[in-house]
């Protein structure tokens, strides 16, 4: 055993705690880096040296191996769906408490009371079916009345504008990162090839590909080289290898699954038609469920009700004749089913005159109220859902369907959101930093480094007395 | 277990978030009186509320009907009492004038003077109003219903309002009805010959008071004789009418009894589905407070400590 390869063996310790100091003080360093997972130093002792001596083999020191990040895969991939989910709802939540608020019966005058008041108003003009100043108040309420229906219309359609704008952001987002995936998939090949470990690059694709999920459901998995390839599930490949695919939003007409006209359809190369109804999960696919299903939904019974309501009122209006003997006029402007809640609007006759406001069923009968009261008779009646529903009660369960549909949302995101929580401690438990194990480290390291430099420093003593002993 | 850091700090904020939130929304509560604020809130109890929201609209404006109805039936009730006190004093002077022991020419004549007097009350009761409506035209009410001679101008018409959830009261008699003994229903209620054409006479009271006074100028002692019955008969037909008014109005009564007590059950169901319960909101925020505060405290002491804090 030669003195000098004990300054080896001293250097060699030296270099190890060398590493394990820089490694501790990276972790420290990343503590809060999100994504981040702590890394370890793998050091084994290096191969001894031959026998020169004898049988006895001696070590020749420490090697460091690699340096490894703590991480479970499985782990990872929970947090990634968990994400996605919590995702899902939240997007939605947003949305949903948009839509709530346009149906915010709970303080001032919405459409429930501006009905009642309207039916009402008839009411009192039936107990004196000639006054021309009840007319012109009935009047004033139906103007109210298809002032509401524009107002809750336009929010709603304001909200799908909203959605629209959030779907490009999102999709441009998506491109960003697939770009950032396959950018990474060829980094770190090239770093493997050369037999490195890209501790850092693999942190940063796990948190791309987490960044990703968020947005829809994807398929992750690894091929033979080990580049992270994505799947949309039920559409195809997003990132294959180095090679990310793009997606597009283009406005298109509606179709018949709810997406209505002029709202954005989102395209993929690899498909020939829109992919927007098969992108589930994640904030697009809540984006995409809102507007095409919730929306839909409830712009299409508000049309309904607008519809349903004016044909009633018009049909019983245009019977009667008003105070000047006319018969058949309407009382709103006659219209189609689609976009009704946009178009209802009082006829042009009755706003120039209010006092043709039709209260009797026969003509030149002043006193004769039946009309009105055939109007305010409409509230009882179930004109809507196939004979279901009275007026009061279809939008009301069209309020009750926003209601509960943002509070099963709100329930669903909660529980969600303990999951990611509950997730990420486990995650932290494993991947995490935990300062005073790592100033443990530090220390211990410190002695190491501490303890193989005492060993040079004695193998150097030692040289130096065996030098000595000629002199002597 | 390992537990870092970041998962202390991780934990801290989520407590503080869950804290805020409730917090928060105690705070709404508690600021706006109401445990509903948005549909979301609690959704079938909001749709339940939207219900007795417009049930309460709807029941005030029935009272409203109610008392506009009532006043108009107090009104009809009115003039009816006073056409009979006019018929019952016609049978009176018919009766003096009817045996030539009482009755002389002279007599007769300022009897006759009193009839028309009597004829024309009769046509001003005929004429009476309700706002710029006459009450016994029927639908025909913006005009006088009764002309000079006595003849009915108006229809058949009943003006119904609604008074209860599908509850109608007429709120006025026709003048056909109310000045022949035996009118004639009319299919559409705007026949203009209100008389019987089978079964019992009609009796007019225009015609009959016309009649009187035709038999007291004349002297024909028969004709006032046979106006006696008539009388009797009008006057008869006046209680029942009356009387028939006296039950709406009772019926106006109990239903207008009946809507304050779906009024007060409304509110109450309302109260209790819409307003927050101040006592437990508060307490509940008190409650909430102290956990935040102790959550802080906590954190406080759970944050500081590391290992370095003891190496130097």
């Amino acid at each position: 055993m030669a003195i000098p390869s004990i300054t080896q063996i001293g250097h060699s310790g030296l270099k190890a705690a060398k590493a394990g100091i820089s490694t501790a003080g990276h972790n420290i360093a990343n503590a809060s880096t999100e994504g981040f997972s702590r890394q370890r130093v793998l050091t084994e002792a290096s191969e001894p040296s031959s026998g020169a001596y004898g049988k006895n083999f001696f070590g020749t020191g420490v090697a460091v191996a690699r340096v490894e990040r703590v991480n479970d895969e499985f782990v990872e991939k929970q947090i990634r769906n968990a994400n996605r989910d919590m995702a899902q709802f939240q997007e939605k939540d947003l949305a949903l408490n948009q839509i709530e608020e346009v149906f915010n019966e709970m303080g001032g005058d919405g459409l429930n009371r501006v009905i009642a008041k309207f039916f009402n108003d008839f009411r009192k003009l039936s107990e004196e079916p000639a006054s021309n100043s009840l007319k012109t108040a009935v009047l004033g309420t139906g103007r109210s009345l298809t002032t509401e229906f524009h107002r809750i219309e336009k929010q709603i359609s304001g909200v799908r504008g909203y959605l629209d704008s959030r779907i490009e952001v999102c999709v441009g987002e998506v491109n960003t990162l697939a770009r950032d995936l396959a950018d990474l998939n060829a980094r770190i090949r090239v770093q493997e090839v050369t037999g490195g470990q890209p501790n850092e690059l693999l942190d940063q694709r796990d948190s791309t590909i987490k960044k990703l999920s968020a947005y829809m459901e994807l398929n992750a998995f690894k091929d033979n080289k080990g580049s992270v390839s994505l799947d949309i599930r039920g559409v195809g490949p997003l990132v294959v290898g180095e090679r990310a695919e793009k997606l597009d939003a283009v406005r298109s007409s509606a179709d018949s699954e709810g997406k209505s006209d002029g709202t954005l359809d989102i395209v993929h190369a690899g498909a020939l038609n829109g992919i927007t109804h098969l992108v589930k999960g994640g904030k697009l696919g809540a984006l995409l469920e809102t507007r095409d299903q919730l929306i839909s939904s409830v712009l299409g019974r508000l049309d309904e009700l607008a519809f349903g309501f004016s044909e009633a009122v018009n049909e019983v209006h245009s019977q009667g004749y008003s105070a000047t003997g006319r018969t058949c006029i309407p009382f709103f402007e006659p219209m189609e089913l689609t976009g009704a809640s946009r178009l209802i609007a009082l006829s042009e006759e009755l706003l120039a005159n209010p006092e043709e406001i039709v209260t009797a069923a026969c003509p030149d009968s002043p006193g004769d109220n039946r009309v009105a009261l055939a109007i305010s008779r409409l509230q009882n009646q179930k004109l809507f859902g196939d004979s279901s529903s009275t007026v009061d009660e279809w939008y009301n369960s069209i309020v009750s369907e926003v209601g509960s549909t943002a509070s099963h949302n709100k329930f669903a995101m909660n529980r969600e959101k303990d999951i990611v929580t509950q997730l990420g401690r486990v995650r932290d438990q494993i991947s995490g930093v935990s300062v005073d194990e790592e100033t443990t480290q530090l220390l211990e390291f410190q002695h190491t480094f501490d303890a193989s430099a005492k060993l040079i420093q004695i193998a150097d003593e030692m040289l130096k007395t065996i030098l000595g002993l000629k002199r002597d | 277990m390992r537990v870092t850091e970041t998962g202390n700090y991780e934990s801290v904020r989520e407590n503080m978030r869950r804290s805020r939130e409730k917090m928060d929304n105690l705070q709404t509560q508690a600021s706006t009186l109401k445990r509903l604020n948005r549909p979301s809130d609690d959704p079938s109890a909001v749709g339940h509320l939207l219900r007795i929201r417009s049930e309460k609209a709807n029941v005030e404006q029935f009272q409203l009907n109610s008392k506009l109805a009532e006043n108009s039936l107090m009104l009809t009730d009115r003039a009816i009492a006073d056409l009979n006190d006019i018929v019952t004093r016609a049978r009176e002077l018919a009766i003096g004038q009817s045996s030539s022991a009482s009755s002389s020419e002279d007599s007769r004549r300022g009897i006759s003077e009193e009839v028309s007097q009597l004829f024309q009350q009769v046509l001003s009761i005929a004429s009476r109003r309700v706002g710029d409506r006459y009450l016994f035209g029927g639908y025909k009410n913006q005009a006088v219903p009764v002309d000079s001679s006595g003849r009915f101008l108006g229809d058949h018409g009943q003006t119904l309002v609604e008074i209860g959830e599908d509850v109608y009261i007429s709120t006025n008699i026709p003048g056909s009805e109310l000045f022949n003994t035996q009118p004639q229903p009319h299919a559409d209620a705007r026949g203009m010959s209100p008389y019987s054409e089978s079964g019992p006479e009609n009796v007019n009271l225009f015609e009959e008071l016309q009649r009187l006074n035709v038999g007291l100028l004349t002297g024909d002692l028969a004709t006032i004789r046979d106006t006696l019955d008539r009388f009797d008969q009008l006057s008869g037909h006046l209680i029942t009418v009356r009387a028939k008014v006296g039950s709406r109005l009772q019926g106006l009564q109990s239903t207008y009894q009946a809507l304050e007590r779906q009024q007060v059950s409304g509110a109450v169901i309302s109260s209790a589905l819409e307003d927050a319960d101040m006592a437990q909101v508060m307490s509940d925020l008190n409650k909430e407070e102290s956990v935040f505060k102790s959550s802080l405290a906590v954190s406080k002491r759970l944050i500081q400590p590391t290992l370095l804090e003891f190496l130097r």
